[in-house]
């Protein structure tokens, strides 16, 4: 092959070795992994599909999913819903919308860690600020142990992680809702429309493509999150916030488990893949309105 | 010719780059050996102490440089170590627990035996018998003890048992009648962090293994025995008996282990199950609390030994893939010094040679429980110390279920029998 043939190729190579070593490599020996037993060290002896059907005989891995399933439904709730309404409210144009604007926006910049053990704090139950609150205003009976009790949790986690990123989403509607004209919201009041209506005939139809990304982004997000989770509750009390990410790192990182949790990995992987087709297919036929 | 040039260019500079990843150093450059200690980290105090020692066997041993890896506590016990004897540069003596976590490594072939080195150095002579608890395997030795924790005791506030009139209890009947009174003046009997599930976990399982008999315990977390046996299901009612009762902190499954201590130092809670580590906290931490501790009332009817203590040995494994095994034990008795000691102590350390403790300078009730561990006529493993990570984890988790009223003990101990099945092959 001569010279100019080879140049190509040459370009390429440097992007394409890194890519190998970073993400191709890694893929491959994880699937090669699941299919040992392994502590990461020690000897690898090969145990066929094991890995895989003790997974999806694995309780705590299969309610993990579920648990996931409840957070992302719970967050695209608090964080795009919520979002959506707080850019409709400061987009409205009355006085002080950009204090409020940079209020929300705060929790955003704070490192989700320290959010995390911020919130443990607001959650205790001896002295943290809900149940003084409650107690205070004789509401003694409503006090929980937050974080402690499987029934309020993972409830508790979504809660936290809509006051961080409601701010966020708030940020990406308020910036599509800002490149609508005004003309066509002063001929909408010439309509006799009010503020409502104009927020769901107007503002969302128009930014509609906006939000499908927004609802895209937190359904994948949702399967990534791992802080705010290993730092409250540490899949806690009895299993009832596990999620694929925490149960993965005690199997890998505690258990030693290398070949187990590769399998996991695997199929999280799979699963995540399957999600973001089916998702792309749904999305076909986004239409966002046009005046 | 020149796209050429420069595509050659750029390659050369990823090859080169990835290649000087992987060319480590393996020997010192001047050519004098290197004996590598590799430990969690001990902390500040103990760290300066840990390099003293070093500079002075450097001063001893010419030719011989000593080098310190210190890694954060939680990565050391979990990937650190296997990655540090697995690399290029393994250490030479390396911190491990006594147990099945040693036993792992003598497996793998990690751990030296050095049952003669130790007697013709008299370095063993320099330690009790007991102190070699699990350190031992078809009586050969494998490890220099260097330190021992009691995992668990119940801490009291002696100023709330005063101002009550209570004694410390002996019996289980004693334990509850006490909590009862301590429930009835409105401050919490018994506090536990139980976020991180080893807490109760070491706690319940001193508990268990009185129960149900050492032997009993043992086997079943090394899987030679289920768990679900009416023994087991009586020690677990036991445990069931204090939630229901209302005898602990009702956030027991949602707060960790540092921030029941304060429950416990702060006055609001009158007792506290956990380690001896918890003596020097108090000490700082509440100078005017007035620490008092028992050990595990006794359980009428109980199995297993009822003057049993719950407890780790830890100490330095010597590698025996190392070139210096020699210079380890030379270490390790420059460690196991009373001058070292000394140093040690004023570090905070609880030396545990024959006569490293300063028992003047020492905190009393550190001192206490030195002795408590050293004249224990029954040590019992605590379950994540001890034994595989993953019963001890999926027997932690029942535990903690049933402390914290989530499940009775027939379904926790049933659940468990579940999750550990595919582990039996």
């Amino acid at each position: 092959m001569s010279l100019r043939k080879l140049s190509p190729y040459l370009f390429v190579a440097p992007a394409v070795l890194i890519f190998a070593f970073t993400i191709l490599v890694p893929i491959v020996m994880t699937f090669a992994f699941s299919f040992f037993d392994w502590n990461g060290y020690g000897e690898m002896s090969f145990t066929g599909i094991d890995n895989y059907t003790r997974a999806f005989g694995d309780k705590i891995y299969l309610s993990s999913y579920t648990h996931i399933l409840i957070y992302i439904a719970v967050t695209v709730v608090v964080e795009v819903l919520v979002g959506l309404g707080l850019a409709g409210l400061i987009t409205m144009g009355r006085k002080g919308s950009s204090l409020f604007r940079i209020a929300l926006f705060t929790p955003v910049m704070l490192p989700m860690i320290v959010v995390s053990y911020l919130w443990r704090f607001v959650y205790n139950s001896d002295f943290g600020l809900i149940n003084t609150v409650l107690r205070s205003v004789g509401l003694e009976s409503w006090a929980q142990v937050w974080l402690g009790n499987p029934d309020t949790a993972l409830l508790a986690i979504c809660v936290v992680s809509g006051w961080v990123y409601a701010g966020f989403y708030m940020t990406i509607f308020y910036s599509g809702i800002s490149r609508i004209s005004k003309e066509i919201y002063e001929s909408a009041f010439l309509d006799g429309a009010n503020e409502w209506t104009i927020f769901f005939r107007i503002k969302i139809p128009m930014i509609r493509s906006l939000v499908d990304t927004a609802i895209m982004l937190c359904v994948l997000t949702g399967f990534q999150s791992f802080d705010l989770f290993y730092v409250m509750t540490n899949g806690g009390p009895y299993n009832a916030t596990e999620i694929v990410p925490t149960y993965l790192v005690k199997v890998v990182f505690s258990h030693m488990s290398i070949g187990y949790g590769s399998a996991l990995a695997v199929i999280l992987t799979v699963v995540i893949a399957v999600i973001g087709l089916a998702a792309g297919k749904l999305k076909g036929k986004g239409n966002t309105l046009e005046y | 010719m020149k796209k050429w040039l420069a595509g050659l260019v750029s390659l050369t500079v990823v090859v080169t780059a990835a290649a000087g990843c992987s060319s480590d150093n393996s020997t010192a450059s001047t050519g004098e050996k290197v004996l590598r200690i590799a430990m969690g980290s001990p902390g500040e105090a103990l760290i300066k102490v840990w390099e003293e020692i070093g500079d002075e066997f450097e001063s001893q041993h010419p030719g011989v440089k000593v080098e310190f890896t210190y890694q954060d506590d939680d990565t050391y016990q979990t990937i650190g170590l296997p990655n540090l004897l697995s690399g290029k540069t393994p250490p030479d003596l390396y911190f491990e627990w006594a147990g099945e976590r040693l036993q792992t490594r003598i497996k793998d072939g990690f751990a030296a035996d050095i049952t003669e080195q130790l007697q013709q150095s008299g370095l063993g002579d320099m330690f009790e018998e007991g102190t070699f608890n699990g350190m031992k395997v078809d009586g050969k030795t494998y490890m220099v003890p260097t330190a021992g924790d009691v995992t668990n005791v119940i801490f009291y506030n002696k100023q709330i048992f005063d101002s009550l009139n209570l004694s410390v209890p002996t019996t289980w009947e004693q334990f509850l009648e006490v909590s009862e009174t301590i429930k009835n003046a409105g401050i919490t009997p018994i506090t536990v962090g139980n976020l991180d599930l080893w807490t109760a976990g070491n706690w319940v399982g001193h508990i268990i293994s009185r129960v149900v008999g050492e032997q009993a315990y043992s086997d079943a977390l090394q899987l030679e025995q289920p768990f679900q046996t009416d023994d087991f299901v009586r020690a677990y009612s036991l445990v069931q008996e204090l939630w229901d009762k209302g005898y602990l902190n009702d956030n027991i499954n949602a707060i960790a282990d540092n921030e029941s201590d304060m429950l416990f130092l702060t006055g609001k809670a009158a007792m506290h199950p956990i380690g001896s580590w918890l003596v020097p906290e108090a000490a700082s931490e509440a100078p005017e609390l007035e620490l008092g501790y028992f050990n595990m009332p006794t359980i009428a009817g109980g199995k297993g030994n009822q003057e049993s203590v719950i407890g780790v040995l830890n100490g330095m494994v010597v590698n025996s893939k190392s070139a210096l095994i020699d210079e380890a034990i030379d270490f390790m008795k420059l460690y196991s010094s009373d001058a070292s000691s000394a140093k040690l102590s004023a570090a905070g350390a609880v030396p545990i040679t024959k006569t490293g403790l300063d028992r003047d300078n020492t905190h009393p009730v550190s001192v206490s429980l030195t002795d408590l561990m050293q004249d224990a006529p029954e040590l019992v493993s605590p379950p994540d110390t001890g034994y595989s990570i993953e019963v001890a984890n999926a027997l932690n988790m029942a535990t903690s279920q049933v402390i914290g009223g989530a499940k009775s003990p027939e379904d926790a101990l049933k659940e468990l029998e579940n999750t550990i099945a595919p582990l039996k092959k």
